[in-house]
């Protein structure tokens, strides 16, 4: 019998029958929620490089699931949703960004406050947090671009998804990480 | 034996490296590698500038993020609160509209007779689970405490319980007095209360909550008589209650739905 246990409560908790599943059509809000779950870690790191704090870039993710969900139900393609999920995430927050800026005059948080990790261990860090620290230095002066590719990249995504979500060239992608990568190890061998 | 000479530009190593080149190509730069120590260690420098990039990404940003669990509710509330509009349906009534006043006065005097049955035609009938939301939750008990309570079958749910179903199920928008909010499995075989054994049982249905109970008390005679195991009988419901009352009183359709 599959069960498993969990915290104080025991409980037994059933499969449904071998195939019940996969048969039954998914709704378009389970694929949403399944989505989110998959993607929303992702997704709010890499918001979180606009300079949005978490609460809007939490905003964010709730107006791009909701659109997400008209987009299944009205069947458009399917074909590659992380592209699609990651490009209008981006869209959404650089309108957010750009009406905060109008309104406030400022953003409520600094682009992604780049700060290296200090744990009190001396020996064993020093030289990594030095490292690291030259890195940050190195990531903070990046042109915009690079910085998102990089972040992107580091989400996991294709350069065809990078390339359509900043809205560049395949080639630019590739020049864009590569100079990004090649200014970071010369930083962190000096 | 190298088929070119030149080294590989970064941009190259790094399409390389993340397997953005064509078969050809990918093959042509990895003969290159093999034979070129320069090359190869420019490849190493590049997979550590990335490792480095990496940790420092997720170092910074992953200490900032928030449990997913509030958001994740939020979104499917609202998901739940937009549901009901599709659009087939939609452009199919727009359609119609345009096509004729005539269909629009036939559905307003249709809708003006019918009025009063509309919550209940609209609700979705409902006389099983969703294994995905509910897939049965039971409090491991033995016999001897699941028999020698009272019978607990009548258990009321709690309101806030009550709407956490309708929202996971999405009936937001429907007459929630044509559901019978159900425990799985019931509270008298050791059900528990818990989301997970919580389903908006449709009273419409024919395998509706009165048949159900049929099985459940035919099925709590048989574990108290030493007839069947608790854990099976646990088990036969949450995974299928129809099934299982076809089993247990040998028929295809419920004796008594009244």
């Amino acid at each position: 019998m599959p069960f498993r246990l969990t915290g104080e409560s025991v409980l037994a908790l059933w499969r449904a029958p071998a195939g019940a599943i996969e048969s039954a059509p998914a709704r378009p809000e389970d694929v949403v929620i399944g989505l989110f779950d998959r993607f929303r870690d992702p997704l709010l790191r890499y918001l979180l490089t606009f300079g949005l704090g978490i609460a809007d870039g939490e905003e964010v993710m709730q107006e791009t699931f909701l659109l997400l969900h008209q987009h299944i139900q009205q069947e458009k393609s399917r074909a590659n949703l992380r592209g699609w999920i990651f490009r209008v995430a981006h869209n959404l927050a650089l309108k957010r960004r750009y009406r905060m800026l109008r309104e406030d005059g400022a953003l409520t948080c600094s682009p992604v406050e780049l700060t290296a990790d200090s744990a009190p261990d001396p020996e064993a860090q020093a030289v990594a947090s030095q490292r690291e620290e030259r890195l940050v230095a190195i990531l903070s002066v990046l042109p915009e671009v690079d910085r998102r590719c990089l972040a992107l990249r580091a989400e996991g995504l294709r350069y065809r998804e990078i390339a359509a979500t900043l809205d560049i060239s395949l080639g630019s992608v590739s020049i864009s990480l590569a100079r990004s990568l090649a200014r970071m190890s010369r930083a962190v061998e000096r | 034996m190298l088929p070119d000479q030149s080294h590989l530009s970064d941009e190259r190593l790094l399409m390389e490296l993340d397997g953005e080149l064509s078969g050809k190509e990918q093959s042509e730069a990895r003969a290159h590698l093999a034979a070129c120590w320069q090359c190869r260690a420019r490849r190493m420098e590049m997979e550590r500038a990335i490792a480095d990039f990496t940790s420092a990404h997720r170092s910074v940003t992953d200490a900032q993020l928030p449990p997913a669990t509030a958001p994740r509710a939020r979104l499917r509330a609202q998901l739940s609160s937009v549901t009901p509009t599709r659009r087939p349906f939609v452009s199919r009534l727009r359609l119609a509209r345009a096509a004729a006043a005539i269909t629009v006065a036939a559905l307003f005097a249709f809708f003006l007779v019918s009025r009063a049955r509309i919550p209940a035609a609209k609700a979705a009938v409902i006389s099983s689970p969703d294994a995905r939301l509910t897939p049965g939750a039971a409090t491991l008990a033995n016999v001897q405490a699941v028999c020698s309570e009272a019978n607990v079958k009548n258990k009321s749910v709690p309101p806030a319980m009550r709407q956490a179903v309708f929202a996971e199920y999405g009936l937001m928008r429907v007459e929630p007095r044509a559901y019978e909010v159900d425990y799985l499995v019931t509270p008298a075989l050791g059900g528990a209360d818990d989301l997970r054994n919580l389903w908006p049982h449709s009273y419409s249905a024919v395998w509706n909550a009165r048949v159900k109970d049929a099985l459940e008390d035919r099925l709590r005679d048989m574990v108290c008589g030493g007839r069947l195991d608790l854990a099976e009988a646990q088990r036969e419901i949450a995974v299928d209650w129809i099934g299982a009352y076809k089993r247990y009183f040998h028929t295809e359709q419920p004796i008594d739905g009244r």
